[in-house]
C-alpha cells in the first residue's frame, strides 16, 4: 500500500508539473494547448539526444532540453496561438490540435516510432519505515513541491507575476493600465512548457519514451485542470496529487479503469460545482 | 482635445451606437446621461479602445486614434474606470498600485502619494487584498489608479452606481478635486445631483444617439432642471 | 441557395419554401450518384455515412457554435448499441437502427445535462473526457460483451428486400437516410428553433433577457447532434457489418472536426462537402503516405488563418466578386 501511495505522489508530481502550465494558459488565453503534450514528448527526446552529448550527465541534459523547448514554444505562441486567441478561441485550440499533429509527425520522422528507455539516473533507493523507496521518486516529488513554493514566491512577490495574477482576473483592466498583456502571457506560456518538459524528462526514466507519451498524459492533465479550477495555482497543486493518488489506488486494483476513476472523479466535480452556481 | 465623430458600433449585428459624435476640450468635465441601455457604456469602451466601432473616426489632440488598442491608449494618457468597479482583487492594495506605477513608469511611492493625497485612510488598506474593499472604496481605488502616471482624458463609467449617499458625496469630493486640478473628464453618470454641481457640459443619451447637448448653466443648476430634459 | 433579393452574407433564415429542399435534396442525390463512377459505389456509401456524422457535428459547431472534441462518443454508441441489439434482442436492421439512435440520444441527453451548460474550452474539454471514458468502456470494462480492441460482428439479418451486403441496396438506403438528415436538418435550422440556435451562438446572454430558457434549448440541440451521430453509427453497423472500438476513439475526432471546417462551418453544404473532400484527401494520402497527419495538421492551419469559411465560404466570396464585377443579381447554382 505505501508502495502505492508513493507511486501516486510520483504520478501527482508529473501531473502537476504537466499541468500547471496548460492551467495558467487556460487562466490567461482562454484556451486549451493541445501542443503542450508535443511539447512535454519534444522535450523527452531532446534528452535523449543529449544525454550521449554530455556524458550522460543527466542534471545537464535536462537544462539542454528544457533550453532546446523554449524557442519552439515561442515560436508556436508568438506566430500561431497569439495571432488567434484574441478573436477565436475555437480556431487557436484547433491550431493547437494541428501543432500537436504536425509535432508529433515530426518526433516520429526524427527519432522513430519505437519506444526508447532512459535510464535511471540514480539507481538506489533509501529505506523508509522498511519499504524501499527509490531516490529518484522522492527527488521528483520534492521538485514539485520547490517548483509550487517557487511559482507561489514568482506570482506573489514579481512585478510579471503579479501582472499575470492580475490578467487572469481582469484583462482588460491590465491593458487600459497600458500593459500589453500578450508579452506576459507569452512569457507564461514559455514557462509552462518549460515546466512540462521539466516533468516529462524527470518522468522518462522510469517510463519510456514514445511518440504519443504526451497524448496520454494531456487528457489526465485536462482533469487536473478541471478539477483544480483554470488559473488556479494552488488548486492545480492539490488536484494533482489528489489525481495521481486516484491513479494509484485505482491502479492497484483495477489497472485498467485508472484513467476513468479520474475523470469519474472530474465529472462529479462539474457536477457539483454547477449545481451551487 | 478629443474628437469623436459619427460613430456606429455594436455587438455582432446588433448596433448599439447610431452615428455618435461629441467634442470635449481640454480642461472639461463633461457628463454623459441617459437611461439604462442607450449605449453610455458602449461609447466610453470606444473611445478608450475596448471596442471596434463599425463607422466613424475618432481624433484626440489632432491625432487619428481609431483602433489604437488599449494600451496604447492608455500610454496617451487616457484613463478608463470601468462601471464594475473591478480591481486586481487577488492582489493587495498596494500590489494594485504598483501595477499602475510600473505602467507608468512612475515610482512606487510618488503613486502611492498621489492615491492618499485623495483618499488618505487607503493607508489602512495597503496591505490587504484589494478584493476585501467595499464598493465605494474600490472605485476611489481605481480613480487613484487612474491617477498615477500622466494622466490627460479620464474616462469613468458610473462612479456612483451602486453606492450609498455618504460614499457618494466621498467621490463628489474626489471628482471636484479633479477638476480644480483642471483634468478632462468624460464621465457617464446617473445620479442629476453630481452632475449638475459638476458638469461644464451634459450630453443626453437615448437608444444609442446623443439627443442633446447642454451647456448653459442656467439649464444645469440642479437635478431636477437636468431630470426635464432626459 | 436561390434568392430574389440579392444581399451580403446574412444568412437567409426567412421563409425557405419546401421547393427549394426538396431541389436541393435532388442536387445531392445527383451529387453522389456522380460520384460513384469515379470512386466506386461502396467507397461513395461509405463517404455518405461520414457525411451524416459530420452534419451532427456541424449541428453543433456551426449553428450552436459549440466545439466539442467528443462527438465520436455519440457515433459509437449508435455502433455499438445496434451491435449488441442486433446480437442479442432483434436482427432486423431497422430495428436495431432504432435501438442505436435512441441510445446515442439517450446518452446525449444524459450527458449534456452535465457538458450544455459549459463553454469554450471547458465544452470541448469535458466531452473530449466524456469520450475517452466511452473509448474505455467499450474496449476495457465491458470486454466480455462488447470483446474489446478485437471488434465484434453485428447480428442484423436482411429484411425483406433490405439486405446490406448487397451494394446497391446498402447505397440506396445510405442516400436515403442522408437525404431524411439533410431534410429534417435544414427545417430545423431555417425555423425558429433554428434562428434561436444561432442567435444564442452569437450573443447568449441576450436570448436569456428575452426570456428564452437557452439551457434548454442548447440541451435539445446537444441530444438531437447525438441522434444524428448516432444515426451514422448504426448505419456503419449495417454496412459494414463488423465494428471495433476505432469508432468510438477520441482521437478520431480531429477528422469531423476537419471535414466541418474544410466544407465551411454552419452550412449544411458545407458539411457534406467537407466530407466528401475529407475522405477523398484520406483515402488518397494513405495509399502514398504512410504517415500523413502533419499534412491534415498543415492544412487545418490553413483553414483556420486564411480559409476560415472552408470551401463553400471560398465559393462565396468569389461568387460575390464575381457578382460584384458583374453589377446583376445572379442565380447560385451551387451552394
Amino acid at each position: 500500500m505505501i508502495q502505492t501511495l508513493l507511486y501516486g505522489l510520483t504520478i501527482g508530481a508529473i501531473l502537476y508539473f504537466f499541468a500547471i502550465g496548460l492551467s495558467i494558459t487556460f487562466g490567461t488565453m482562454q484556451i486549451i494547448n493541445f501542443a503542450h503534450a508535443m511539447v512535454y514528448a519534444l522535450g523527452v527526446y531532446f534528452l535523449i539526444t543529449f544525454m550521449p552529448l554530455v556524458r550522460d550527465f543527466f542534471p545537464l541534459a535536462t537544462l539542454l532540453a528544457i533550453v532546446a523547448v523554449v524557442p519552439v514554444a515561442y515560436l508556436m505562441e508568438r506566430f500561431v496561438i497569439r495571432r488567434l486567441y484574441g478573436e477565436s478561441l475555437d480556431y487557436a485550440m484547433i491550431a493547437t490540435y494541428a501543432l500537436l499533429l504536425i509535432g508529433t509527425d515530426v518526433i516520429k520522422y526524427v527519432w522513430g516510432n519505437t519506444p526508447q528507455p532512459v535510464t535511471d539516473p540514480i539507481g538506489i533507493s533509501f529505506q523508509l519505515a522498511g519499504i524501499d523507496v527509490p531516490v529518484y521518486r522522492a527527488v521528483i516529488v520534492l521538485m514539485a513541491v520547490l517548483v509550487f513554493a517557487g511559482l507561489n514566491l514568482f506570482f506573489k512577490k514579481s512585478i510579471v507575476g503579479k501582472i499575470v495574477v492580475a490578467a487572469l482576473e481582469d484583462t482588460e483592466g491590465v491593458r487600459c493600465l497600458g500593459l500589453n498583456v500578450d508579452k506576459y502571457f507569452s512569457f507564461v506560456f514559455i514557462l509552462g512548457s518549460a515546466l512540462a518538459v521539466l516533468g516529462g524528462v524527470l518522468y522518462a526514466p522510469i517510463s519510456t519514451a514514445e511518440p504519443y507519451m504526451g497524448h496520454d498524459i494531456l487528457l489526465i492533465a485536462f482533469a487536473v485542470v478541471i478539477v483544480g479550477g483554470m488559473g488556479n495555482l494552488t488548486g492545480t497543486f492539490v488536484s494533482a496529487f489528489l489525481l495521481g493518488m486516484v491513479l494509484a489506488i485505482t491502479g492497484r486494483y483495477y489497472s485498467q479503469a485508472a484513467d476513468t476513476m479520474v475523470f469519474a472523479v472530474m465529472a462529479a466535480v462539474l457536477i457539483f460545482r454547477r449545481s451551487d452556481a | 482635445m478629443l474628437n469623436v465623430n459619427g460613430i456606429n458600433a455594436g455587438y455582432g449585428r446588433a448596433m448599439v451606437l447610431h452615428d455618435v459624435s461629441l467634442k470635449l476640450k481640454e480642461g472639461e468635465t463633461v457628463f454623459i446621461v441617459g437611461r439604462n441601455g442607450a449605449g453610455k457604456t458602449t461609447l466610453l469602451r470606444t473611445i478608450c479602445g475596448l471596442m471596434k466601432p463599425s463607422q466613424g473616426t475618432i481624433t484626440y489632440q489632432d491625432e487619428n486614434i481609431l483602433g489604437l488598442a488599449p494600451e496604447k491608449l492608455a500610454q496617451k494618457g487616457f484613463r478608463f474606470v470601468a462601471q464594475d468597479k473591478k480591481v486586481f482583487s487577488d492582489l493587495t492594495v498596494r500590489g494594485n498600485i504598483e501595477l499602475a506605477a510600473y505602467a507608468a513608469g512612475e515610482s512606487l511611492s510618488k503613486a502611492i502619494e498621489k492615491v492618499t493625497s485623495i483618499y488618505p485612510d487607503i493607508q489602512r488598506f495597503m496591505d490587504s487584498k484589494a478584493g476585501g474593499l467595499s464598493g465605494g472604496q474600490r472605485e476611489i481605488l481605481l480613480i487613484g489608479r487612474a491617477l498615477v502616471g500622466d494622466p490627460r482624458l479620464f474616462l469613468i463609467d458610473e462612479p456612483t452606481e451602486g453606492l450609498a449617499a455618504i460614499v457618494i458625496e466621498d467621490i463628489f469630493r474626489i471628482l471636484s478635486r479633479l477638476k480644480e486640478d483642471n483634468v478632462s473628464a468624460l464621465i457617464v453618470e446617473q445620479n442629476l445631483s453630481v452632475v449638475s454641481r459638476l458638469a461644464d457640459r451634459v450630453f443626453i443619451m437615448k437608444e444609442g444617439k446623443i439627443i442633446r447637448e447642454i451647456s448653459e448653466k442656467s439649464k444645469m443648476a440642479n437635478s431636477t432642471e437636468l431630470e426635464s430634459y432626459l | 441557395m436561390a434568392s430574389s433579393t440579392p444581399d451580403i452574407p446574412i444568412p437567409r433564415i426567412a421563409a425557405t419554401k419546401r421547393t427549394t429542399i426538396y431541389r436541393d435534396m435532388v442536387l445531392i442525390a445527383a451529387g453522389f450518384l456522380v460520384l460513384i463512377p469515379l470512386l466506386a459505389m461502396h467507397r461513395v456509401t461509405d463517404f455518405m455515412i461520414f457525411c451524416i456524422f459530420v452534419m451532427s457535428f456541424d449541428l453543433l459547431y456551426g449553428y450552436m457554435g459549440r466545439l466539442s472534441f467528443g462527438q465520436m462518443l455519440y457515433l459509437g454508441t449508435g455502433v455499438y448499441v445496434s451491435t449488441l441489439f442486433s446480437l442479442h434482442f432483434n436482427p432486423n436492421p431497422i430495428l436495431s437502427l432504432m435501438a442505436g439512435v435512441a441510445g446515442g440520444a439517450i446518452v446525449a441527453g444524459i450527458l449534456g445535462l452535465i457538458v450544455v451548460g459549459l463553454e469554450g474550452a471547458s465544452f470541448a474539454l469535458t466531452n473530449l473526457a466524456f469520450n475517452q471514458v466511452g473509448f474505455f468502456l467499450v474496449g476495457s470494462a465491458f470486454q466480455r460483451v462488447t470483446h474489446g480492441e478485437d471488434g465484434i460482428s453485428a447480428g442484423v439479418e436482411p429484411w425483406g428486400f433490405l439486405d446490406f451486403a448487397n451494394e446497391s441496396v446498402a447505397f440506396g438506403f445510405v442516400l436515403l437516410c442522408l437525404l431524411f438528415t439533410f431534410f429534417m436538418l435544414r427545417i430545423l435550422t431555417t425555423s425558429p428553433f433554428g434562428i434561436l440556435i444561432r442567435s444564442i451562438k452569437e450573443n447568449e446572454s441576450r436570448v436569456k433577457f428575452l426570456g428564452y430558457n437557452t439551457f434548454f434549448y442548447k440541451w435539445l440541440t446537444f441530444v438531437l447532434a447525438g441522434a444524428v451521430a448516432a444515426l451514422a453509427g448504426t448505419l456503419y453497423t449495417l454496412y459494414i457489418g463488423f465494428v471495433s472500438p476505432v469508432f468510438i476513439h477520441p482521437l478520431n475526432n480531429v477528422e469531423v472536426i476537419f471535414a466541418a471546417l474544410i466544407g465551411g462551418a454552419g452550412n449544411l453544404f458545407g458539411a457534406l462537402i467537407g466530407g466528401v473532400l475529407f475522405m477523398a484527401m484520406k483515402d488518397s494520402l494513405s495509399s502514398y503516405i504512410p504517415q500523413w497527419e502533419w499534412i491534415l495538421g498543415i492544412l487545418l492551419l490553413v483553414i483556420v488563418f486564411w480559409l476560415r469559411g472552408g470551401v463553400t465560404g471560398l465559393i462565396k466570396t468569389l461568387y460575390l466578386k464575381a457578382r460584384m464585377a458583374k453589377g446583376e443579381a445572379k442565380e447560385v447554382k451551387k451552394g
